[in-house]
C-alpha cells in the first residue's frame, strides 16, 4: 500500500493574504468598469446609483431576517422533495444491493479489500449526491423566474439575499439529509464486509516530518553546492528519491512535537512503505535491509535501532518500545552508539524534536522514499471519525457547487447555469494543477518551477523562428518587450486561476480508504477555507446579480 | 420626491421602455404616466391589452425598473423592500407554488412577513374561509381549478392585512358569482380604509367598484378622473318612474316640448346578465331539481 498525496499542513495566513489579494483586485475591477459603464449612461446620478447599490449590500446584509431565510429555506426543501429530489436513495440502495456481485474479495490482501469498499461508497456518494443536488441548485431559481413565482415572494418583505441564503440552505439541507442516510447505509455495508481475518477498521493517527538527504558520502550538500537529494533511479514522476545502499546516503526525517503524552501507551511507532529499486538480483526471496537511526537534535544523542526488511507495498510497523514484533514480548532496552543505556522520554523526546535517519544496508541497492512514506504512529481514531470526516468533506463540496449553481441561477437560465456550474466545476476538478503549473512563476522566481515558452506573444515568437521551449530566447529589447507584455497576460491568468476552485482537494477517499484519519490541519482546514473564501463571494455575486435584474424583463 | 401622506402611490413622467439584447429601443410600454391614488380609495387602471396597465403595476412593485420618471408608493421608492409590508399584490395569473396546499401556500407568505405561528394560524383560517376553500384546503394547488387559483391568490395578497392592495385583472377567470365576491370583497376592503388599485379590461368590473380611474392606450394616459364625473353626460337628463300608461306618456312629451326639449328614448330597464345569472343560480341552489322562470313585468 502505498500514498500517492503528501498531505501538508495548509497555511491559513498566506491563503487569507491571496484571498485577499484576488478579492480586492475583483472587487476594483469590478467596480471600475461598472462605474463606468453607469457613468456613461447616466452621468452623475449613474454613479450616486452605483454607490447607493454598494451601500445598499451593507444595509441589506445586516437587515437579513434569519426567520425569512429559514422559511425559504424550508421551503426550497419541500419542493425538492415534491419533486423527488429524495429518489437518488432508491439509485444508492440498488447500487448497495448488487455491489458486492462485482466487487473483488481480495482475501489475501484485507487492506486493498478495505480501500475498495472504502473508495466505492465515499465515491458512489459523492457521484450520486452532487449532479442531483446541483441540478436542482442551478435550475431551482430560474424556473422560479420563469414560472414567476418568484413574484409572489419579491413582492412581499423579502431581500434579495434572504431568496439567495434561503435557496441556498434549503439544497444543502437536502444535500445533508442524502448524505446522512446514504453515508449510514455505506457505513454499515463498510463494516459488514470487512474480512473476518482483517479484525476491526481504524483510522491511523499520523505525524508527518520534513524529510531532507545525506549523499553517499554523507554530506547535506552536493557538489554543486545544493542541497542534498535522493537518487532518481529513472521514474519520470520524481515522487520518491532513492538513498543507495551500504553508502552513507541517508533520508531524514525530522518531526516536530513529539511527546510521550501523545503516543499509544507510551510506544513509539514507526510506519513505513519505502520502495525498493534492485540494481541486481541479490537475494530475490529476501527483502532489502534498512535501518533506522533515532536522534534528538538539541542533545545529539543517536540511538541505532535493529535492522528492519522492507516489504514493499504493505505497511511496515516498527515498534521501537516493544519486542512484539519478534514475538518475545516485554519492553526494548534503547542503547545509543556508545552502548549505553538512554531513556527514550528523558534522552531521546526531550525537547519535542525527534529526527529518524533511515539508511539502506543492501549494497548495491536502493531504497526509495518520499516525505509521507515514514510517519509516527499516535493512538489510532474510530474508523468513524474518519468516515465521518469523509462525508463532511464531501459536504463542503456539495456546499460550493450548491452556491455556486444558486448564484448562476441568479442571472443565467437553468440549462446555462448548468452549464456554466459543470464548467467551474470540470476546471476546478480536472485542469486546476495546469493551471498551477501555467502560472507557477508569478509567485515563485525559481527558474527551475517555470514553464519556458508559455507567454502567448514568446509562443507566437517561437514558433515560426523554430525555437523549442528548451532553448533560451536573446535578451533583446524586443524579447524584453515580448516578456514584459507576456507577464501581464500570466498575471490576469494567475487571477482567472483563483476564480476556479480546486475540487480534488475535498476528495478524503485516500485518507478514509488507507485507514488514516483525515487531518484537520491538511485536508479540513484548507477545505473549510476554500468553501468560506469562494461561496461568500459568490453570494454577494448572486445577490447583486438578483437586485440589479429585472425580474419581468422582455 | 415630494408626496403629501394623502397619497399612497405617485407617478411623475413614469416611463419604461423596452430594450433588445444591444440596448436598443424595442417597445415604449409607457409614456410619461403621472398619476396619484389617494388613500381610501379604489382606483382603476384601464386599457386595451398592450395599453401598459400591467407593467405600471409592476413598476410598482419594483419588478421592472422605470427607463425615466419617478414612482413612490407609501411615501418611499418602488425598489425599497421595506414598502413591501403594507402591500399585498394579486398577480394576473396565480404564480403560485402549485406543489403546495392552500394551508401551506399561506403559512409560507405568512413566514415572510415574519408573523407568529399563531397569527399565522388564525389568519390562514379566516381567509381560507373568506375565499370559500374551506373544503380544499389540503389539496395541492395544481389540483385547483382557475377560479380556485385566483381565490387563493387573493389570500396570499390579504396574508398581511395591507393597507395598499394591487390587483392585476382580479375578476379574470372566475365566475360571475366569483366575480360578484371578488367586487363585493375590493368594496367591503374599501370600507376598511383599505386603498385598492386593480387594473382590468372589464369595463363594468371597474365602473361596478372603482372611486377613480385612469384609462391608458399604447402606453399613454387618455383619461383620469372620477368614474362618476367622467360618465356624467351633463347634456341629458334621464328621469326613472314607475310605469305609463300611454296617455300619461303623451302629457310628458307635451311638457317636454312646452320647455323645448323632447324625449329621446323611451324603454322598459332591462336587468344585467350579470343579475339574471346570480339570481339562476341562487334560486337553483334554493331549489335543486326546479327550472328558474324570471318573473315577467
Amino acid at each position: 500500500m502505498q500514498l500517492s498525496f503528501d498531505p501538508r499542513p495548509f497555511d491559513l495566513l498566506g491563503g487569507l493574504k491571496v484571498w485577499g489579494v484576488v478579492c480586492l483586485v475583483v472587487v476594483a475591477l469590478a467596480w471600475g468598469i461598472a462605474g463606468l459603464l453607469m457613468f456613461l449612461q447616466s452621468g452623475a446620478p449613474g454613479l450616486a446609483r452605483l454607490i447607493d447599490l454598494t451601500t445598499g449590500l451593507i444595509r441589506d446584509f445586516l437587515q437579513t431576517s434569519p426567520r425569512r431565510v429559514w422559511a425559504l429555506a424550508v421551503h426550497t426543501f419541500r419542493e425538492a422533495a415534491r419533486k423527488r429530489a429524495l429518489w437518488v436513495f432508491a439509485v444508492f440502495a440498488v447500487l448497495f444491493l448488487f455491489a458486492g456481485w462485482f466487487m473483488p474479495e481480495l482475501k489475501q490482501s484485507p487492506d486493498m479489500a478495505i480501500r475498495n469498499y472504502v473508495s466505492f461508497v465515499l465515491r458512489t456518494i459523492t457521484w450520486l449526491t452532487i449532479p442531483v443536488v446541483g441540478l436542482l441548485a442551478c435550475w431551482g431559481l430560474p424556473e422560479d423566474i420563469r414560472l414567476r413565482s418568484l413574484h409572489t415572494v419579491v413582492t412581499k418583505p423579502v431581500r434579495r439575499q434572504e431568496i439567495v441564503l434561503g435557496r441556498i440552505v434549503g439544497f444543502l439541507g437536502i444535500g445533508l439529509l442524502v448524505l446522512l442516510i446514504v453515508g449510514s447505509v455505506g457505513y454499515v455495508w463498510i463494516v459488514r464486509q470487512v474480512p473476518e481475518n482483517f479484525g476491526q477498521v481504524t483510522a491511523r493517527v499520523p505525524i508527518y516530518g520534513e524529510l531532507r538527504f545525506l549523499t553517499r558520502e554523507g554530506k547535506s550538500e552536493d557538489e554543486q553546492g545544493m542541497e542534498a537529494s535522493g537518487v532518481n533511479v529513472g521514474d519520470e514522476a520524481i515522487f520518491r528519491q532513492f538513498v543507495e545502499g551500504n553508502t552513507q546516503a541517508r533520508a531524514i526525517w525530522r518531526f516536530e512535537g513529539v511527546d510521550m503524552n501523545r503516543l499509544q501507551n507510551g510506544q513509539l511507532i514507526l510506519e513505513s512503505t519505502f520502495q525498493s529499486f534492485r540494481t541486481h538480483k541479490g537475494k530475490v526471496d529476501q527483502e532489502l535491509l534498512g535501518q533506522f537511526t533515532l536522534v534528538n537534535p538539541k542533545n545529539g544523542v543517536r540511538v541505532p535501532l535493529q535492522t528492519f526488511f522492507n516489504r514493499e507495498f504493505r505497511r511496515n510497523s516498527y515498534n521501537v518500545t516493544e519486542r512484539n514484533s519478534r514475538g518475545e514480548g516485554g519492553k526494548l532496552e534503547l542503547k545509543d552508539e556508545q552502548g549505553r543505556t538512554v531513556d527514550l522520554a528523558k534522552d531521546v523526546l526531550d525537547g519535542g524534536q525527534l529526527d529518524v535517519e533511515v539508511a539502506c544496508l543492501s549494497p548495491g541497492q536502493f531504497m526509495g522514499m518520499a516525505r509521507p512514506d515514514l510517519f509516527i504512529r499516535l493512538p489510532d481514531r474510530a474508523f468513524l471519525t474518519a468516515y465521518g470526516k469523509g462525508l463532511f468533506s464531501i459536504f463542503l463540496m456539495l456546499t460550493m457547487i450548491v452556491v455556486l449553481g444558486v448564484m448562476s441561477g441568479c442571472f443565467l437560465k437553468g440549462p446555462v447555469a448548468t452549464m456554466l456550474t459543470g464548467f467551474i466545476f470540470l476546471v476546478g476538478r480536472l485542469s486546476h494543477d495546469f493551471l498551477q503549473q501555467l502560472t507557477s512563476d508569478k509567485l515563485l522566481d525559481n527558474p527551475k518551477l517555470q514553464m519556458r515558452g508559455r507567454g502567448l506573444l514568446e509562443s507566437l515568437y517561437r514558433l515560426p523562428t523554430h525555437l523549442g521551449p528548451q532553448i533560451e530566447v536573446e535578451d533583446n529589447t524586443t524579447q524584453r518587450v515580448i516578456k514584459a507584455i507576456d507577464n501581464i497576460e500570466l498575471n490576469a491568468l494567475w487571477g482567472v486561476k483563483y476564480l476556479f476552485p480546486d475540487f480534488t482537494q475535498f476528495d478524503a477517499t485516500a485518507f478514509v480508504a488507507n485507514s488514516f484519519d483525515v487531518p484537520w490541519d491538511a485536508a479540513l482546514l484548507p477545505n473549510l477555507a476554500t468553501t468560506i473564501g469562494f461561496c461568500v463571494p459568490w453570494i454577494i455575486v448572486g445577490y447583486f446579480a438578483l437586485k440589479c435584474r429585472e425580474l419581468e424583463a422582455k | 420626491m415630494s408626496t403629501s401622506p394623502e397619497n399612497v402611490i405617485v407617478t411623475r413622467n413614469l416611463t419604461k421602455t423596452y430594450r433588445d439584447f444591444w440596448g436598443r429601443p424595442k417597445v415604449k410600454a409607457l409614456n410619461s404616466l403621472s398619476i396619484d391614488v389617494k388613500r381610501g380609495e379604489v382606483f382603476g387602471l384601464l386599457g386595451p391589452n398592450g395599453s401598459g396597465k400591467t407593467t405600471t403595476l409592476k413598476l410598482l412593485l419594483g419588478l421592472l425598473f422605470p427607463t425615466d420618471g419617478e414612482v413612490s408608493i407609501l411615501g418611499r421608492p418602488a425598489t425599497d423592500v421595506s414598502k413591501n409590508e403594507k402591500i399585498g399584490y394579486l398577480p394576473e395569473e396565480s404564480y403560485l407554488y402549485r406543489f403546495l396546499n392552500a394551508e401551506e401556500t399561506l403559512d409560507f407568505y405568512g413566514r415572510l412577513f415574519d408573523m407568529p405561528a399563531s397569527v399565522r394560524k388564525e389568519r390562514t383560517r379566516e381567509l381560507i374561509k373568506m375565499v370559500q376553500l374551506d373544503h380544499a384546503k389540503r389539496r395541492q394547488l395544481k389540483e385547483y381549478s382557475k377560479g380556485m387559483t385566483r381565490r387563493i391568490g387573493l389570500a396570499q395578497a390579504l396574508i398581511n392585512d395591507p393597507e395598499l392592495i394591487l390587483l392585476d385583472e382580479p375578476t379574470s377567470g372566475l365566475d360571475p358569482i366569483g366575480s360578484r365576491d371578488m367586487k363585493d370583497l375590493i368594496i367591503g376592503l374599501k370600507e376598511r380604509g383599505k386603498t385598492v388599485v386593480m387594473c382590468s379590461h372589464l369595463l363594468a368590473d371597474v365602473q361596478d367598484v372603482c372611486d377613480r380611474i385612469a384609462i391608458l392606450d399604447g402606453g399613454e394616459l387618455k383619461v383620469f378622473g372620477r368614474v362618476q364625473d367622467l360618465l356624467k353626460d351633463q347634456g341629458v337628463t334621464q328621469i326613472k318612474t314607475s310605469k305609463l300608461p300611454p296617455e300619461a306618456m303623451k302629457e310628458v312629451e307635451a311638457v317636454l316640448q312646452k320647455h323645448g326639449s323632447k324625449v329621446m328614448e323611451v324603454d322598459n330597464p332591462t336587468a344585467t346578465l350579470e343579475e339574471l345569472f346570480i339570481k339562476t343560480v341562487r334560486e337553483s341552489a334554493a331549489r335543486p331539481g326546479q327550472r328558474y322562470i324570471p318573473p315577467s313585468n
